[in-house]
């Protein structure tokens, strides 16, 4: 499969989509869009170097509240807020990748629970600011600069929302398939041998960390300018729970397959949900399945099938990081 | 001026001491052999010298720099590069990967996000390069967990050539190796170090190899050195005899 | 105001707490000494117990039977996932999928609960005979407190007793050190694990009944207990029997203490402590290395 075929393919597809479905369903399609982000940035955790973080609704929560409080204070226009809000995530992600990477395995997903868990304990100490359990609403998305507003409209909106997340996933994309990705993958299959050849896995760790937080405020922002509001939920670990199944069951280590791990999970829980009462259980189960028996996830299988061979470092013809498991 | 030198590296575990005052030089362009019978402390020393162990008492300098405890990668980056007893490399990645991951460490940029390509290209040359030494060419695109235990260890080994030491520490390089495999891998490292520019210390049980190989032997026997020389000296020396058989007290 | 006696009290306080915090790390630890995994489904499980227990209470009528019948109840679910699902995951290389399946298994028993128990907090209280005060050195101390206190100090003999003497708990003790020369030894180490995980969820779920009536049964109560019990494992030592007891008495009592001094910080505290912890041990203070 061409990679680059694939993907023209799909970003035109997705271009087209909203002006062929309903109007109504463009609200599903642009929380799909972010979840898918907010997916892939804990794949590069998750999937790229085994560090299984169970508190990223961290970074989602840092982003969209950084959105939401910078703008409580500065109307900036949009684009300029978003920015803001993922280098504040950024900045705050800093010490935190600095404590968690100390750790590894149960420790590790253990620290990140807690910060996220702190932010959520956090998000009601200081209520007068944050809006304690109401949150923030009626978060607003100003036009600029230079007078663009063409994301103003919810039409616009689905196509920032779009072009942020090819964009990520191009730059996600070639970060693990550049020297420093091959290093994150020696550390996901034999750290100590990476140290003894030389590598600093601690710096490269704490990067990643923060890598994928900076991602994942992106996605918290784009939601929280969208949505217009921020509520602590968005800390809450059943929030980092959802991505952890969406990352999971979609395909660790593919970039591709958290993308779509998030965007089916939107749009089934869209349509459970109205359906019946049952979908988190559901949910749950089919996670707890698809550790057990198919841990490379739906686009692990999917691909395995057409995979011949490994391809070599920076080939196009497979999709493949240079380090990526065989 | 020596390449290595240790100055009475000591390391205790509780009441027990591993290694004891170990003295140790080597020069560059020499080949030297550690050996002694099980649990002399041979590992403990190779650990304690990669900073793996950091010791309780002694240094270790690396041409002229004191690198003692130093973090682990910082003393690897100075151009130690070292293979393991329990074979160690990545097994769910490809032969070529492998070494390419170790031709990579030599780069200054490896930290490079995007692009890159330069780094990859020129890693993958030394790849290459140093699977074609290892006679491992041809086994280029296998996952390496697929390879036989001798050919895992030509692997690790050919991973330490990438590297492009100053020093190369074998830890029982030949262990589990056939017959062929062994006299294949001895005449590989005569070569490199024919070649020039490579010291080579190594821990190793095989008497034959290291006879074959080492211009100078160190003996260790209950964490202390007993006997240090050529290999003719050491093989007629009545200690390491007698640690060897067991008399010594 | 008597001064000793607040000291008193506050202390009593604090072991009481650390007398239920004791129940759910023990568990947590005794599973991590047989298995070598950390139970993310820990709190999910306490909470359970609390549910189970407040169901078991409104039936019978006797808080003591709720006592008995939810550690049983609990202990076989738990028995039953490490059965049939657990099991499955022993010799993956990858020690990431025990903290998904366990993870997966929090989820699925929190949603479970929401389910068939319905969202809003749930509890009976303390039970009649146990409710009233003990006056303590001119201090008024809840009766509920003191129980709290007895119980897990004879809880904590009694496991201690079964650990040191009783030819299970060597066997358990047994199992943990070295599980391949037991199992050569002819003994069914299988079943020990499935024993000693269903055990450690009846411990948790003791816990969760005890707690209830201080804080009624509610949605949501097993994840800081989970961190609480992970904090207090680590502390005293991953797999360590004894020190889950020194950890929970150490945590509760920066609990109580956090509590009334820093009173807008005390949810914040217990991450703040582990933080702390991990910080300088990353990999734990006593006992077995994670």
């Amino acid at each position: 499969m061409n990679w680059r075929l694939g993907f023209v393919v799909t970003a035109a597809a997705c271009a087209v989509l909203p002006l062929v479905v309903p109007q109504h369903s463009l609200t599903i399609l642009v929380e799909a869009l972010i979840l898918g982000l907010f997916a892939m940035s804990l794949d590069l955790l998750v999937g790229y170097c085994r560090l299984y973080s169970f508190g990223h609704a961290a970074a989602y929560g840092l982003g969209a509240y950084s959105y939401a409080l910078i703008l409580t204070y500065v109307p900036l226009p949009l684009p300029v807020g978003i920015l803001l809000a993922v280098a504040v995530t950024i900045l705050i992600a800093i010490p935190i990748a600095w404590i968690c990477t100390r750790s590894t395995g149960v420790s590790f997903a253990m620290l990140t629970l807690a910060f996220a868990q702190l932010g959520y304990a956090m998000l009601f100490r200081f209520r007068d600011v944050t809006g304690g359990s109401d949150g923030l609403v009626g978060i607003p998305r100003h036009p600029g600069p230079l007078g663009i507003d063409w994301f103003q409209s919810k039409l616009g909106y689905y196509y920032l929302v779009l072009v942020c997340l090819l964009g990520s996933y191009l730059l996600c994309r070639a970060i693990v398939r550049s020297p420093f990705g091959a290093v994150l993958a020696g550390i996901r299959e034999n750290e100590p041998k990476t140290i003894a050849l030389g590598y600093n896995t601690r710096a490269y760790k704490i990067t990643t960390v923060v890598l994928a937080y900076g991602f994942g405020g992106l996605a918290g922002a784009l939601y929280a300018a969208f949505a217009g509001f921020a509520s602590p939920e968005l800390f809450f670990w059943l929030t980092s729970g959802r991505v952890l199944i969406m990352v999971i069951v979609g395909g660790a280590g593919t970039l591709i397959g958290p993308i779509l791990g998030g965007v089916s999970f939107v749009f089934l829980e869209h349509q459970l949900s109205q359906v019946t009462d049952l979908w988190p259980l559901i949910f749950g189960t089919i996670f707890m399945a698809f550790v057990m028996f198919a841990p490379q996830g739906i686009w692990g299988i999917l691909t395995s099938r057409f995979r011949s061979k490994p391809a070599a470092p920076n080939s196009d013809s497979g999709k493949e990081a240079p380090g990526a498991a065989t | 001026m020596p390449l290595l030198e240790c100055r009475g590296l000591t390391r205790r575990f509780g009441a027990l001491v591993a290694v004891d005052g170990f003295d140790l030089t080597v020069e560059p362009g020499e080949i030297r052999a550690v050996i002694g019978p099980n649990g002399a402390g041979k590992s403990t020393v190779f650990n304690l010298i990669t900073s793996v162990l950091k010791p309780s008492a002694g240094q270790v300098i690396f041409a002229g720099e004191d690198v003692t405890g130093l973090p682990v990668h910082q003393v690897a980056q100075k151009g130690i590069a070292r293979t393991f007893q329990l074979c160690h490399i990545f097994p769910a990645l490809t032969v070529r990967e492998n070494v390419r991951m170790a031709a990579q460490a030599r780069e200054g940029r490896r930290w490079q996000f995007l692009g890159g390509g330069g780094v990859l290209s020129r890693s993958a040359t030394a790849a290459d390069e140093a699977m074609a030494r290892m006679r491992l060419t041809r086994m280029a695109d296998a996952t390496a967990a697929m390879l036989s235990h001798g050919d895992q260890r030509l692997l690790e080994i050919a991973m330490a050539i990438a590297q492009k030491p100053r020093l190369l520490m074998l830890d029982e390089p030949t262990q589990g190796l056939s017959i062929e495999e062994t006299g294949r891998a001895v005449q590989i490292l005569k070569d490199m170090l024919a070649a020039g520019d490579l010291s080579v210390l190594l821990v190793e049980h095989d008497m034959e190899v290291v006879f074959k190989l080492a211009d100078n032997i160190t003996v260790l026997h209950r964490g202390r050195v007993i006997a240090d020389g050529a290999p003719a000296a050491v093989r007629a020396s009545a200690e390491v005899r007698s640690a060897y058989l067991g008399g010594a007290q | 105001m008597n001064w000793f006696g607040f000291i008193l009290a506050q202390c009593l306080n604090a072991l009481s707490q650390a007398s239920i915090l004791f129940f759910i790390a023990c568990g947590l630890t005794l599973i991590f000494g047989i298995m070598r995994i950390v139970n993310f489904a820990h709190g999910v499980i306490f909470m359970l117990g609390a549910y189970v227990g407040y169901t078991a209470n409104v039936v019978t009528g006797s808080f003591l039977v709720s006592l008995v019948v939810a550690p049983v109840v609990v202990g076989l679910v738990g028995m039953a996932f490490e059965r049939t699902l657990l099991r499955h995951l022993y010799g993956r290389r990858d020690g990431g999928a025990y903290l998904l399946l366990t993870f997966g298994l929090a989820v699925v028993l929190s949603e479970v609960i929401r389910l068939i128990w319905g969202v809003q907090p749930l509890g009976t209280g303390i039970p009649d005979f146990l409710r009233g005060v003990v006056i303590i050195l001119d201090q008024p101390f809840p009766l509920y407190r003191l129980f709290l206190i007895g119980l897990g100090v004879a809880a904590a003999i009694a496991i201690w007793q079964f650990l040191e003497r009783a030819r299970p708990g060597l066997l358990i003790r047994a199992v943990s050190q070295n599980s391949e020369m037991v199992h050569a030894l002819g003994t069914d180490v299988d079943m020990v694990r499935t024993a000693v995980f269903g055990f450690g969820c009846a411990l948790a779920a003791v816990g969760g009944v005890l707690a209830a009536p201080l804080v009624t049964a509610f949605l949501g109560m097993g994840t800081s207990v989970v961190i609480d019990a992970f904090v207090i494992v680590i502390i005293g030592g991953m797999g360590s029997f004894l020190g889950s007891i020194i950890g929970s008495v150490l945590v509760a009592f920066v609990q109580v203490m956090g509590a009334y001094y820093f009173q807008d910080l005390a949810l914040a505290l217990m991450y703040l402590l582990m933080l702390l912890v991990l910080i300088i041990r990353p990999g734990g203070l006593l006992g077995k290395e994670d």
